[in-house]
């Protein structure tokens, strides 16, 4: 079974005043099987961030729906819908979202306290996350006093310490230099390696050609994909220059 | 440039900025008319014989004062909101220059909006508060109150002179600042704060000295020289408290993990860090700010509404005369003058006692009471005790009997309600007296617990014995004043009134006429002039309460709200960082909630327990005033405290709605 199934979703803004409405999602189909690590990319505007927030239910779809491990996200009631998400996904942002008021550690704690864990089994779960993304020696220093790198893997642990069935990851590298994105990468890399489920929504050639599968959005659909097969980093990089290169100059669509 | 585009530019940022600019101008206007008020109140000499003046002119130095604090405040904070902006102009192509312009075109525009306003709202309320004033005074004489140019003059030169510097102010820290500085100007100051031990531990040490000191004292001679050092204590103590003391109590919670880690204090207790660290001096500030209102209020209310307590202590009747050096004829004048002025006012006469006395202040040692010299009175030594003497005949006339005194044997009044009988024996002065009995009742005083000196009344056999006494004190003075040639037994008389009010008054007045000019060495005293006295002296300290008590309230509920306001736009972004990663928008709105509330009613709390501490030492305060009505003054404080509660629960709600649009 898909952990995440994704099926004929919709989504309308309506101007606040008047009738003008604006379809940001037409009809967008895919699933995301268990240990997959899928990049979705897109131009600005093509409704990549719309799509992320309904899988991260901040945002509810116009019509179609989404299940996450065969539960109908529109059925989690409003009060659960928070702990739901702290159970089930870990989110990491292109602006980090660290709060200034917290140490590495707390912020990294937070879900964890928020879900009601105690002290000692929060210090278990950390250190081996901390290992993997090398941020042992930082975890008492507060976000101003680390580069940006150092703060998105930071906030990479925050997403990993729940064990969440899947990482929501929305242009990660998009506030980085080129090589604290390669570092970034190369850390989603191993995190995947591990077994855990990553979907990134990013424009970058080079974060999206780390991952096993390419979803390329356009207006509103799935307009195209591409898989890994066995290709290096590089070559998927090439494919997908391809394919963008086709995509902007406006090919038929194919599959 | 054009230079109707920098008018156009100011109106247009007010505009913009009108949620933190409104209230700004709107304190200005108040501030402007309160000055202005209280400046023309002490302008008008045509109330209490100068005496209202002069605690009306003290409060005018206080209201400039706090102008100038306060405007100066306000403006700062919306300086802080307005960096980003300035710094946004700076990168689009404003000079320094042209930003100044600007600045100077608003500041013109809200000074003289705000004095405008300021002076016609003043002028409008002046005559209210004016016979507010009088009210309170109970003069019922209609006082003419125009508008007084003087003040006029003053309240435009302060407040020009106001707007000014905050201009001066504002301009100084564009020119220090960088563009890019100013961008980020909103979020500076985020790095987690130190603590600082050795404040935190001054802070104790400060206001525990001043609590001890408030709750320790108990000679109110002594209340007065100690009160004002425990208040110094108190405020620095507060101040450290707030900026240090909240900081380590708060980084200790932190470092206790199984308390910390905890969803429902996890964010408050590192939001609150912040939060102090950002708003100490503000919280101490409005913590001292109210402690002064609510004990400024609540002791003017008491005094004023226990001024009958006060004068019945004080004068057991409503008029009086004394002689310093009576003799037959003089006391047969004076009680023919009295007589003659009653009948002339066409009114009687009650109650009439007479009665001969002699005081000295003693030092009491067990059953003995030595001569006191100066030094023990002011010092405030405990056992002082003031004895007043009185011939056996005189005390037989006043109580209507007929008791006979032995050679060296006394009678003994002690008016403290809670004394201990002395004993069948005293020293006084080294002579020895057998205590022939110790009366319960006397009607020159009844038992009270007022007493600020503790004192007996003592009946000796006659005249002749107390002289001697007299004599053996006035041996004992010191030279240095070289007041007194002699001291002698003095001659009193006490009586009241009954007739017209008005009558009884100018009865009065008319014997106070003819003492003055016919019986040399003697003086008047009256319920009735001192009644008019008090009012003029309390009645004046009360209004000033209630004025500079609303003023400190506007001031506070102004802080909080900028406090408030500021505050939200900081958090706005955290709390939806907390929404993202997994808070359900219930837990943010408490944490929210128990933040504010905190921050809220931290400085209310410190207040009354202040308050709740002074409690002790301002009543002792007040016995020297004779106001010793303490539960008149626990509910006067009680109802101060109450309704300041339910301003600053008021004010909570409104600022909390506005929090939660900003943040939500």
């Amino acid at each position: 079974m898909a952990l995440l199934d994704v099926k004929n979703v919709r989504k309308i803004y309506t101007a606040r005043f008047g009738g003008n409405q604006v379809e940001a999602l037409k009809d967008v189909n895919f699933s995301v099987e268990p240990r997959e690590y899928v990049a979705i990319m897109g131009e600005s505007g093509s409704g990549k961030t719309t799509l992320l927030n309904i899988l991260a239910a901040l945002d509810k779809p116009s019509g179609g729906k989404v299940f996450l491990k065969g539960r109908d996200l529109a059925q989690v009631k409003e009060r659960e819908l928070a702990s739901f998400r702290r159970q089930n996904l870990g989110f990491v942002f292109q602006d980090f979202n660290l709060l200034d008021t917290f140490s590495l550690k707390d912020n990294i704690f937070l879900p964890l306290v928020l879900s009601g864990k105690r002290y000692d089994e929060m210090e278990k779960r950390l250190a081996p996350i901390a290992r993997t993304l090398g941020i042992e020696k930082l975890l008492e220093k507060y976000p101003y006093e680390v580069s940006g790198g150092q703060k998105q893997r930071a906030a990479a642990a925050r997403a990993l310490i729940t064990k969440p069935q899947l990482i929501l990851a929305d242009e990660p590298t998009g506030a980085l230099d080129s090589k604290a994105a390669d570092e970034l990468m190369r850390l989603f890399s191993r995190i995947h390696e591990d077994g855990q489920t990553i979907l990134m929504v990013t424009h970058s050639v080079k974060a999206a050609s780390s991952a096993d599968r390419i979803l390329f959005i356009k207006d509103g659909e799935v307009f195209h994909q591409l898989y890994r097969g066995n290709l290096s980093n590089e070559q998927m990089y090439q494919k997908i220059s391809d394919t963008l290169t086709v995509l902007t100059t406006g090919g038929g669509k194919h599959e | 440039m054009n230079r109707s585009v920098y008018s156009r530019l100011a109106v247009t940022n007010l505009k913009n900025n009108r949620k933190t600019y409104v209230p700004y101008i709107l304190t200005a206007v108040l501030t402007v008319m309160m000055h202005y008020i209280i400046d023309a109140l002490s302008q008008n000499s045509s109330v209490g014989e100068g005496k209202v003046q002069e605690v009306l002119s003290y409060a005018v130095v206080v209201v400039r004062i706090f102008s100038v604090i306060f405007l100066f405040y306000t403006n700062s904070f919306l300086m802080k909101r307005r960096k980003k902006e300035v710094g946004m102009y700076n990168i689009l192509g404003m000079g320094k220059a042209h930003i100044a312009r600007m600045f100077l075109v608003e500041t013109l525009i809200t000074a003289s909006a705000s004095i405008g306003a300021g002076i016609a709202g003043g002028i409008l309320l002046g005559k209210l508060m004016w016979l507010v004033l009088l009210k309170i005074l109970h003069y019922e004489v209609n006082m003419d109150f125009a508008v007084s140019g003087a003040a006029v003059i003053h309240t435009l030169a302060l407040f020009a002179l106001i707007f000014g510097l905050t201009l001066i102010y504002n301009l100084w820290q564009i020119k220090l600042a960088n563009p890019v500085e100013l961008l980020r100007g909103g979020n500076v100051g985020e790095r987690e704060p130190r603590t600082k031990w050795l404040l935190a531990a001054a802070g104790i040490l400060l206001v525990g000295y001043g609590y001890y000191v408030a709750l320790a004292t108990e000679s109110p001679l002594k209340a007065i020289q100690l009160f004002f050092v425990a208040v110094v204590c108190v405020v620095l103590g507060t101040y450290a408290l707030f900026a240090a003391g909240s900081i380590a109590l708060l980084k200790m919670l932190k470092k206790k993990k199984s308390f910390y880690y905890q969803s429902k204090y996890f964010t408050a207790v590192s939001g609150m860090i912040y939060r102090m660290k950002q708003n100490a001096v503000g919280l101490a500030n409005i913590c001292i700010l109210s402690t002064m209102v609510l004990v400024m209020i609540s002791t003017t209310i008491c005094m004023y509404m226990g001024m009958d307590d006060i004068l019945t202590t004080r004068y057991p009747r409503e008029f009086e005369a004394t002689s310093f050096n009576p003799d037959k004829e003089t006391e047969e004048k004076i009680i023919r003058i009295i007589e003659e002025e009653i009948r002339q006012a066409g009114i009687s006469e009650k109650d009439r006692m007479e009665y001969h006395y002699g005081g000295v202040a003693t030092l009491k040692k067990g059953n003995e009471f030595k001569i006191a010299v100066d030094e023990d009175v002011y010092s405030g030594n405990q056992d002082i005790y003031e004895l007043k003497m009185i011939p056996l005949a005189d005390y037989n006339k006043l109580e209507g009997c007929m008791v006979n005194l032995d050679e060296g044997e006394v009678l003994l009044y002690n008016p403290d309600r809670n004394a201990e009988k002395l004993g069948d024996r005293m020293q006084i002065a080294g002579d020895s007296f057998r205590v022939a009995e110790e009366l319960d009742t006397f009607c020159l005083e009844e038992k009270n617990d007022s007493r600020i000196v503790g004192g007996y009344y003592v009946i000796v056999k006659d005249k002749a014995q107390i002289q001697k006494f007299l004599n053996a004190a006035y041996d004992r003075l010191s030279k240095e004043y070289d007041q007194l040639d002699e001291m002698n037994v003095q001659y009193k008389v006490c009586l009241d009134l009954e007739g017209d009010a008005k009558d009884c008054r100018r009865a009065e007045e008319a014997i106070e006429k003819r003492m003055k000019k016919e019986v040399p060495q003697s003086y008047c005293d009256g319920r009735e002039v001192e009644r008019e006295l008090f009012y003029y002296t309390y009645g004046g300290l009360f209004f000033i309460g209630l004025y500079l008590g609303s003023m400190f309230l506007m001031a506070t509920v102004l802080i909080i709200y900028y406090k408030q306001i500021s505050e939200g736009y900081d958090d706005r972004e955290r709390f939806q960082i907390m929404q993202k990663v997994g808070m359900s928008r219930r837990e943010v709105r408490q944490s929210i909630r128990s933040q504010v509330l905190m921050v809220f009613f931290l400085p209310l709390a410190a207040a009354v327990v202040h308050i709740a501490v002074a409690f002790k030492v301002i009543t002792k305060l007040l016995a020297i005033f004779n106001m010793v009505n303490v539960s008149l003054f626990f509910l006067c404080t009680v109802a101060t405290v109450m309704v300041f509660a339910v301003f600053y629960a008021a004010v909570f709600g409104v600022t909390a709605r506005e929090y939660y649009r900003i943040v939500g």
